[in-house]
């Protein structure tokens, strides 16, 4: 029993070791590591080859070429690119921010490379035309942004309500499906979407102009601040500058990126079109799912055995462990693993190897309970007369107690299996591209919204059914 | 003294406010079949269960064979190996065979090897007539052929003294002479035997001495004929009078 117990341990610091490793090599020499919002087009967004494009994609691209540093973007969402930011997470972000005072307080901004302002966009039927007509109506924007502010900050002039998301494509289908009246963005992307077939209608001129910047977080990667200042004048000084801007900005671009939409507006023609950012989407979240059953089986069958071994101390662990874990949502543990702990500790930890510490903890523990209870709903009496043979706790546990507790657990096990699946697409808060982030982000550049999801959710339907098979044919070979 | 297989003195036990054994003396001789009788809830299975530990007492001494079993610094896995016990609920492993139940301990306890517990366990199982069984699961015995295998694993650790507590009680009554036979064979062996039973044939018959315990305090003890034709205690003559008279 005590050998087998190390084994656990080992394999499992082995597997979490093994993704740990690859931190340091993603942060090595002169690679930076840049969040942005991938659905934030014609910003950033995910061309029809899943390439991260845009107008800050070329722009950190051809200022890094410039100045001889190399990128490696990660596609967080605004939101959690921010705060990864400030965490340490990542060095630097550019996804469309707007250089306010109150973001100069943690952050510190390049030189402004954009301007734009906030219009108001309304469904092509609607019959508001000016910010009057809000009263009483509720107003979508996207967490974070700029347009939120503004809305925040006229809303109750106004009377109207607001409703946030975390990406622009549902900011957008509010407005459509008529649940808001009106949406506020930068007038940037309202522009691109329109021309692209967004299905809405700008209403208002720009206001409340801001301009975009750059960012590290305060005192920190002062080196790639200045060196993005130096390229950014540069790419003015020889018209790479206005190039990048005329290609997302002109006619040209819309209208061939709006074509390649209609190309694979059919779901064939979606899958087809997206099957390899599909592929490893599904790649990324079997990887997740797997690792994740492996660390949190051997995490709460862990825990599950403390909290029934005969001393009050390692019961005390257990119930605290499965109740901090059990108890904390899946998102909050995520963000807390992520973003909080590296804030605290200085140490980054690689978003993959951050989803399976918060798979291991939160799924270890549900499991936890289930091994205790399985353990024991095994009658008392085996185990009393297992002890007064002379087999000490261990071993009665281990050829006795067990053998009957674990075909009691089993079906729990198959229940969490599937749980776990499910879960790794929360995941997609801290920026990793399975199955869900990838959606997302094909999504936001083709806007098809249902088809998309659907695709989706058919998929993650196949994986549950094929894991569900395989675990019942565990079960079987157990139970014989 | 040197002679005492069981030797316990002022022995208390509470769980919670419910103090349940008041201050037990209670020895038994090396090859004694002591039967312990008294009414429900009287403290006989705690008292049982203290020889061995499986409860912890409050206070008081327990040794068996010189071991004091109540010091917590006595490797108590190690005491165990010579006590063996048998249940009411008969308790055998139910995800093992009839033969892996009577050999897991020698074999887990490295004292006998593989082979040897096998050839001990069809050896044992024919003493209780149950050498067709070896291979059959528990849940296809009938209850008294799961306490004549209960029995045949408790001896397989060759123990120097048997406790038993009610083992014929959740038998159907045709079961329990067979139950009853293998236990008078040991008894004839020489085998130390505490027993809480009801069976008074079996007291009569084959205990070298009877102890009636009621409310957590022995009231009587003496040979059977003593206890049983002539009890002195009141509380003694009305239990027999109702035990007999069922
Ligand atoms: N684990 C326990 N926790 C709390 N109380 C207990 C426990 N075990 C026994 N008791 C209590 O101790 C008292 C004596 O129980 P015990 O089982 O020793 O009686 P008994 O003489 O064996 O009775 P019976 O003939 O019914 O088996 C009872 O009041 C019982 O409720
Ligand atoms: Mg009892």
């Amino acid at each position: 029993m005590k050998i087998r117990l190390k084994l656990f341990f080992a394999l499992f610091f082995a597997t979490l070791g093994m993704f740990a490793w690859h931190a340091p090599q993603v942060h090595a020499a002169t690679t930076y590591t840049i969040g942005t919002d991938v659905t934030f087009p014609p910003f950033v967004y995910a061309n029809s080859n899943n390439k991260y494009v845009g107008i800050d994609m070329e722009l950190i691209r051809s200022i890094a070429k410039e100045e001889g540093f190399k990128v490696n973007i990660k596609p967080l969402g605004f939101n959690a690119a921010v705060q990864s930011l400030s965490s340490g997470q990542i060095d630097g972000v550019i996804a469309g921010m707007t250089i306010t005072d109150e973001r100069k307080q943690t952050l510190n901004f390049s030189t402004p490379y954009y301007e734009s302002g906030i219009v108001m966009a309304v469904a092509p039927s609607s019959k508001i035309t000016s910010l009057k007509g809000l009263k009483g109506k509720t107003v979508a924007v996207k967490t974070g942004t700029q347009g939120a502010t503004y809305a925040n900050s006229i809303k109750d002039k106004y009377g109207f309500k607001i409703v946030t998301f975390d990406d622009s494509d549902n900011v957008y289908n509010d407005v459509k499906t008529g649940n808001s009246a009106a949406c506020f963005d930068d007038s940037a992307v309202l522009n691109y979407g329109v021309k692209t077939g967004l299905g809405l209608k700008i209403v208002t001129k720009p206001t409340d102009v801001g301009q975009y910047g750059f960012a590290v977080k305060k005192g920190q990667n002062q080196k790639l601040l200045k060196m993005f200042n130096a390229g950014l004048a540069k790419l003015k000084k020889n018209g790479k500058y206005d190039q990048i801007i005329k290609k997302y900005t002109g006619k040209a671009a819309t209208t061939k990126t709006s074509k390649s939409n209609s190309e694979g507006s059919t779901f064939f023609g979606l899958l087809r079109q997206n099957q390899k950012a599909i592929l490893s989407g599904i790649l990324e979240t079997l990887k997740l799912t797997i690792v994740s059953i492996i660390c949190a089986t051997i995490f709460g069958i862990l825990v599950g055995l403390l909290g029934v071994l005969p001393n009050k101390f390692a019961r005390g662990i257990s119930t605290t462990i499965v109740y901090i874990f059990r108890g904390l949502p899946l998102l909050v543990l995520a963000l807390f693993i992520y973003n909080g702990v590296p804030s605290l500790t200085g140490t980054k930890i690689p978003a993959f190897v951050a989803g399976i510490i918060t798979l291991t903890l939160n799924e270890g523990a549900y499991t936890a309970a289930f091994v205790k209870g399985g353990i024991e709903a095994v009658d008392i009496g085996q185990m009393e007369a297992a002890r007064s043979l002379g087999l000490p706790f261990g071993k009665a546990m281990g050829k006795v107690i067990l053998p009957q507790g674990i075909k009691i657990m089993i079906p729990s096990f198959i229940n969490q299996f599937i749980i776990t699946l499910k879960d790794t697409s929360i995941l997609s808060i801290i920026g990793i591209l399975e199955l869900t982030q990838t959606g997302k982000i094909i999504i936001a550049r083709n806007l098809e919204g249902f088809k998309v999801w659907a695709i989706i959710a058919v998929i993650y339907l196949l994986i549950i059914t094929l894991l569900t098979l395989l675990s019942k044919w565990v079960e079987r070979r157990i139970n014989d | 003294m040197a002679n005492l297989k069981v030797d316990v003195t002022d022995l208390n036990k509470s769980f919670g406010d419910n103090h349940v054994l008041k201050g037990i003396d209670f020895k038994v001789a090396n090859n004694e079949v002591v039967v312990l009788i008294g009414p429900s809830g009287s403290g006989k299975s705690t008292l049982l269960r203290c020889l061995n530990r499986l409860e912890n007492p409050t206070s008081g001494k327990v040794s068996i064979d010189g071991k004091d079993i109540s010091n917590t610094k006595t490797n108590i896995d190690q005491a165990r190996e010579n006590i063996g016990m048998v249940f009411q609920h008969f308790n055998l492993f139910n995800n093992l065979t009839v033969g892996q139940n009577v050999e897991l301990a020698p074999v887990e306890l490295g004292k006998l090897s593989k082979e040897d517990a096998a050839a001990q366990a069809k050896k044992l199982l024919t003493t209780v007539g149950l050498e067709d069984k070896y291979s059959a699961k528990p849940q296809s015995l009938s209850g008294g052929q799961k306490q004549r295998v209960a029995i045949a694993r408790a001896l397989a650790m060759n123990p120097d003294i048997m406790l038993f507590d009610e083992p014929t009680s959740a038998l159907d009554p045709e079961m329990v002479g067979d139950v009853l036979e293998v236990m008078k064979k040991l008894a004839k062996e020489g085998m130390t035997m505490v027993v809480v039973t009801h069976e008074m044939g079996f007291a009569k018959e084959m205990a070298d001495r009877v102890v009636f315990m009621a409310d957590g305090v022995v009231v009587e003890e003496g040979k059977p004929e003593a206890v049983f034709d002539h009890p002195k205690n009141e509380r003694t003559k009305a239990f027999l009078d109702k035990v007999i008279n069922v």
